[in-house]
């Protein structure tokens, strides 16, 4: 789990998720915030501080008009290149309008408010874009493909993923689906809810979210109430994993007792972005070894 | 205070931890919590109760003791009621102690030494902007160099966190609003060590305070070297309070609540009074995380929001009184 999606989740639980809008087919559509977004010349100098969006940038041809990303920004490895502008969360928008972009992409969060209107009232074409589920990610990417006018590799990369996780969904259809708890953040105590991309992968892959009942993409919970959902596996990062095993207060999850701790690659699954298929893939293989061909 | 109120005063400490013990998101019924502790009954209860509940119902009375004994030795030393190492900046300073010692890769046993030098630079610093205001005997000008003091401590930690990587500062944050959820033996071992060493130091000067207790004039009459004294009394009760911080971040509020409790009980000598405080200590924040982990389940409140709620109204009743 990296931590911009770490920061990002815990932003939304705390302050309640915004209202969402779908975008229209016209000249211009809007964003998470309800701004509108112009849809005409292909812009030519991008901020993106968003590792998925910067990531479908790059996957749609479009990274080499990228002048400014996120400290989070990691992928692909040619993003690194990218000058580095700090926070995704309350940007700094000096440093922003300092690398004159003619449009930016933001996540859609209300740490994020504010440096949307005033990037706007600089004159700059500003997107603000949740990205959550994988509806979203398939949504943001065709619209960032329009706006950069890259349509049709946009469409690609959807396409692509999405067939990757249909062979997935259809791979673990017909097996018995172990329970699960997904372990994000230890202080506090953090996991995925219902309106997480990850919820949505752990079903593909064939299991059953415990707190797939928690409404928003992610909540704070309880040891005490992991060990009363009792969940057959539990899924975490390598450091995590090394942690549960050693914790005391993890050994009253009979899970844990049990050597069902399952470690997940966070460079794959730690974000909803064209690795979407990859991760189900990787949960899949954990959860039912050999059943995805 | 008859032997009779002694044994209800530790009886109610037993009642609430047993309380304590059994009601969670899991319940434990009380009658399985004796064969759970000793690992007989049910091997998932046995886990709930030895992993869980325990060790934070032993944590959760230890920092009690700690911060009550703390609480009780200031207020008396400084004729104040309103001391307490909370309000005073001590805590503060402990946290600022123990955030730069856990960046210097400082651990264990030594932690709350770390967080006892934040702790002591803290006291002194907040002795001098009193002393500069220029009214050392006018309790609530020493308050309010405390608070000044604890709001610096507090803008220290975020300076130091400014250039920390993000998941330190969620769990420095995390930590300073104060828990026990995440009590394990090895800690609770260490901050026994320093309640026993400190509370018996406490116990020891309790003749002490009980004179200075009577004003500084009165003291030095008596023949005894009041300064002296009263830094010894800052020192160990500085300790004591910097011993719970490292193991629970801040939890306000207790050291002031809980020896009027104790003097309420009609206890003014401080060796009783002292006593009496880490028994009503433990008993409080023993209930205060319990009320943090059933108000809201499955979420739990943080134990220094929990005690701030109790302890805000009392202090302005306090604060009311004394103006």
């Amino acid at each position: 789990m990296s931590v911009f999606y770490f920061a990002a989740l815990f932003s939304a639980s705390l302050l309640g998720a915004c209202q969402h809008s779908e975008p229209r087919d016209a000249g211009s559509v809007r964003d998470d915030f309800g701004a509108a977004v112009i849809v005409g010349a292909p812009p030519r100098r991008i901020v993106s501080l968003n590792p998925t969006t910067t990531e479908v940038l790059f996957a749609i041809g479009a990274g080499s008009r990228l002048v400014g990303r996120s400290m989070y920004d990691a992928f692909p490895e040619s993003a690194l290149a990218v000058p580095n502008l700090g926070a995704a969360l309350r940007p700094n928008v000096e440093a922003i309008i300092g690398a004159k972009p003619d449009l930016v992409l933001l996540y859609a969060s209300q740490d994020n408010r504010d440096a949307s209107e005033r990037l706007r009232q600089a004159g700059i074409a500003t997107a603000a874009l949740r990205i959550d589920s994988i509806a979203q990610f398939e949504r943001d990417t065709r619209l960032i493909g329009r706006i950069t006018g890259d349509s049709v590799r946009a469409n690609m990369v959807v396409d692509s993923v999405r067939a990757t996780l249909d062979r997935v969904r259809a791979a673990t259809r017909s097996l018995a689906r172990p329970t699960v708890f997904f372990h994000t953040w230890d202080r506090p105590l953090i996991t995925i809810g219902g309106g997480s991309f990850l919820n949505e992968l752990v079903d593909i892959a064939g299991g059953r979210n415990v707190y797939g009942d928690l409404p928003g993409p992610s909540g704070i919970v309880t040891v005490e109430d992991v060990v009363r959902r009792n969940p057959d596996y539990v899924f975490a990062s390598p450091i995590t994993a090394k942690n549960l095993r050693a914790d005391p207060r993890w050994q009253a999850l009979p899970a844990v007792r049990a050597g069902h701790v399952l470690v997940f690659d966070t460079l794959v699954v730690g974000r909803p972005s064209v690795t979407l298929g990859a991760a189900a893939r990787s949960l899949a293989d954990l959860l039912h070894p050999g059943a995805v061909r | 205070m008859t032997p009779t109120r002694w044994l209800l005063l530790a009886l109610t400490v037993v009642g609430v931890s047993i309380l304590a013990i059994a009601v969670g998101t899991i319940p434990v019924p009380i009658s399985a919590i004796w064969d759970a502790v000793r690992g007989t009954g049910d091997t998932q209860l046995t886990y709930v109760v030895r992993a869980l509940r325990l060790p934070r119902v032993v944590m959760a009375s230890l920092v009690g003791v700690g911060l009550g004994m703390s609480g009780a030795a200031l207020q008396g030393t400084m004729r104040n009621p309103l001391a307490e190492p909370y309000l005073l900046g001590v805590s503060g300073g402990a946290a600022v102690g123990a955030v730069l010692g856990q960046a210097a890769g400082v651990g264990g046993v030594f932690l709350p030494l770390a967080a006892f030098a934040g702790a002591i630079v803290a006291v002194l610093a907040a002795f001098v902007v009193a002393h500069a205001a220029g009214a050392r005997g006018d309790p609530r000008v020493l308050l309010m160099a405390g608070v000044v003091v604890g709001a610096f401590a507090n803008a220290a930690i975020m300076v130091i966190l400014a250039n920390a990587e993000p998941n330190t500062v969620r769990n420095a944050l995390w930590w300073m609003m104060g828990s026990v959820g995440e009590a394990a033996w090895p800690q609770i071992a260490v901050l026994l060590g320093y309640i026993l060493i400190g509370g018996g130091a406490l116990v020891a000067l309790g003749r002490e305070i009980d004179v200075l207790a009577l004003g500084e004039e009165a003291a030095a009459g008596l023949g005894l070297n009041v300064d002296t004294a009263i830094r010894r009394v800052f020192f160990v009760a500085s300790l004591l309070a910097a011993a719970t911080v490292a193991a629970a971040g801040l939890v306000g509020f207790v050291g002031l609540v809980v020896p009027h409790i104790a003097r309420a009980l009609g206890l003014r000598k401080h060796r009783p009074l002292l006593l009496a405080s880490a028994l009503v200590g433990a008993t409080l924040v023993v209930s205060a995380d319990l009320l943090g982990r059933v108000l809201r389940p499955p979420a739990e409140l943080p134990l220094g929001a929990v005690t701030a709620l109790v302890g805000v109204p009392f202090f302005l009743a306090k604060l009311r009184r004394l103006t």
